[in-house]
């Protein structure tokens, strides 16, 4: 086991820089989660912990050594790629064992390790399959096993359940949780699947266009973004964003009006800045931060555009002037297509943004 | 729909015609030639008369002998060349990949007679660059073409230099189709790059190294060009005549078919027995 540790990692393609400067510290045995959409340098930076890019500047320290000129094998790590890359002409057996085999590993240890991972993910009767006879989620678990067997100190996983159906991503998602409890050991895990994140890290460290946004707990993220990409990428379905317009300030709140609802108003209490008068800001509402009418402290009309029932919870598409907003509600108060109705907003459950996207807190 | 289908069937009479009166019945009627003494007038059915001779002839033994002696040296080296031309045209540390590549291809849209002119040319006893390069080292200059062994590794490597870079274009497909992080997963295994080659990529290969192999076998089994131009007819004194040259000589020469339609069918059945039992060796196991 060991921790892993980013010190201003630096990453450029020729006169592209692609990462800029990560800080992240990863503690030993933790789950951390690198997320953000495609192209923000999330695989980019596990593949340079994996030594498979080099590192253009900064330091990478894998248990306390820095990493920046060790080759891939030496940095005690495994890696579960997102095609999972098994070799195609090798059975199960053979793909979990092989690299054991290739360094000469003694045949006794090479099959107690084989069996313990096909014991762990349950794959000991598809030992001599291909892998073009087994299901995505059972190459997916070959692929973890031949991870297992290395018995690394650091598992690195670069989206390995995008490949998989809705079901069976879910199922995989509790088998890697159940995976990082038995063995205890730092997993780094990448995806573009905010519910992913959610569900499996210890932390998540949120990115975009190379940048780290934030780091920290998933309900951390969810409750306390540091800015609007954040706020916007965490959580599902996704905040809602209402340009609205500072009208008064005091020394402890900001009102501000919602330009596209009727003049609302809001007063939103603030601890740290304060916006200037007229200044534009946004507020952000999760869907199932809206409430009935009355219940809160602004009062918007509303009409529904197209309705989603899932059971437990609806999802409303609604309009709103000229913005559109999801609202969440119960089974019980559903509302169909054209309906009209008043959702209310409590300034508590609001949050407010700066023109450039940063939180005002 | 069947209106559709009898319309199409309009448009590609033209071609079946012509397709079944050069191809078809060529085949079907050479079968035939195979069965008939065609040295007397009018020909006469005798089946026995080319196949029992074909048997017992020392010519097609020659023949026979000289062609399966390249097929097994030669093709096995080119494809072993081809492999790693391939592999070096797919190293990301080349520079001019593009020329590198058409080097290599460029042999095969060279004439044939052409090239085998400047092959005579090169192993020429007296004026040859490579007789030369032999003296220049202080080895003796080699009599190419008056020697059975010299005038076939001759052709061998005429033959290995026409087709090896069209084979590597063929491998180099077939390696640029493996996916890179099978390669990157054997690195975190800690498997060297060569044995990464022999462990990943051959095997990975093998069903484009078989392909390629069957091309090659099929292309050996009729091997004319060579042997008629680079050693003259098959010289010395038969001693590089191949299977397709001894058609030639019979067919074309002698103007007996039927004995050339006997060859003919002989090399057709050798390269597919070859072919199989290549197959049967490499297939891929349940």
């Amino acid at each position: 086991m060991a921790a892993v540790t980013l010190t201003n990692v630096v990453k450029r393609f020729g006169v592209f820089e692609v990462v800029h400067g990560a800080n992240i510290d990863i503690a030993d045995g933790e789950f951390v989660v690198f997320v953000g959409p495609s192209g923000c340098g999330k695989s980019t930076l596990l593949r340079m912990i994996a030594g498979l890019e080099d590192i253009s500047g900064g330091k990478i320290a894998i248990g306390g050594k820095v990493m920046n000129d060790v080759e891939p094998a030496d940095r005690g790590i495994a890696m579960v790629f997102q095609s999972y890359a098994l070799y195609p002409h090798m059975t199960v057996e053979q793909n979990l064992s092989f690299g054991l085999r290739m360094n000469g590993n003694p045949k006794a240890d090479t099959d107690r390790r084989v069996k313990r991972a096909a014991e762990i993910l349950r794959i000991d009767e598809l030992m001599q399959r291909r892998p073009k006879q087994l299901s995505g989620g059972q190459r997916q678990r070959v692929a973890i096993g031949r991870a297992i067997v290395r018995e690394p100190q650091v598992f690195l996983f670069d989206e390995p359940l995008s490949n998989l159906d809705a079901e069976l991503r879910v199922q995989m998602r509790v088998e890697i949780s159940r995976l990082h409890k038995e063995l205890g050991v730092t997993m780094i895990y990448v995806t573009h699947d905010q519910t992913e994140a959610m569900t499996l890290a210890d932390r998540i460290v949120v990115l975009k266009a190379g940048n780290v946004e934030q780091i920290g707990a998933p309900l951390d993220l969810y409750d306390d973004p540091a800015n609007r990409f954040v706020a916007g990428f965490i959580g599902s379905p996704k905040m809602n964003f209402l340009s609205a317009k500072v009208v008064e300030t005091s020394n402890s709140a900001a009102t501000v009006e919602l330009v596209n609802h009727g003049g609302a108003r809001l007063r939103k209490p603030l601890c740290d800045a304060f916006p200037a008068i007229g200044a534009e800001v946004v507020l952000g509402v999760r869907p199932e931060h809206f409430f009935e009418a009355g219940e809160g402290d602004c009062d918007i009309p509303v009409k529904a555009d197209v309705a989603e029932h899932l059971g437990s919870v609806s999802y409303v598409y609604a309009n709103a002037g000229a913005e559109e907003l999801i609202v969440e509600r119960e089974a019980s108060r559903q509302r169909a297509s054209g309906d009209h109705f008043t959702v209310s907003i409590k300034a508590e459950r609001a949050l407010l943004f700066d023109k450039k996207g940063a939180r005002i807190r | 729909m069947r209106t559709q289908n009898a319309t199409a069937y309009r448009f590609l009479t033209p071609y079946l015609l012509i397709f079944a009166i050069f191809w078809i019945w060529p085949i079907i009627s050479s079968f035939l030639i195979s069965f008939q003494a065609t040295r007397t007038v009018p020909w006469r059915f005798a089946p026995a008369f080319n196949w029992g001779r074909l048997i017992g002839d020392p010519a097609f033994y020659n023949a026979l002998k000289n062609t399966l002696l390249i097929l097994v040296i030669q093709v096995p080296v080119m494809i072993a060349l081809a492999i790693v031309m391939a592999v070096l045209l797919n190293s990301p540390l080349l520079k001019a990949r593009g020329l590198y590549r058409f080097a290599f291809f460029a042999p095969v849209v060279v004439g044939e007679v052409a090239y085998s002119a400047v092959f005579r040319l090169m192993f020429s006893l007296d004026f040859g660059i490579v007789n030369k390069l032999l003296e220049s080292v202080g080895l003796e200059k080699i009599d190419w073409f008056s020697n059975v062994t010299p005038a076939m590794a001759v052709i061998m490597i005429a033959v290995t230099w026409r087709w090896a870079g069209y084979n590597a274009i063929i491998i180099l497909a077939g390696l640029q189709s493996i996916p890179e992080d099978v390669y990157e997963a054997a690195t975190l295994d800690r498997v060297s790059k060569l044995k990464q080659f022999f462990y990943i990529t051959l095997p990975l290969l093998k069903p484009v190294i078989v392909f390629c192999a069957v091309l090659s076998i099929i292309g050996t089994m009729q091997l004319f060009t060579e042997p008629f131009l680079i050693t003259e007819r098959g010289g010395p004194g038969g001693g590089t005549e191949t299977l397709g040259l001894l058609l030639y000589r019979q067919g074309f020469r002698s103007l007996n078919f039927g004995y050339a339609s006997a060859v003919a069918y002989t090399m057709a059945g050798l390269a597919i027995a070859i072919t199989l039992v290549q197959l049967w060796l490499t297939r891929e196991p349940k």
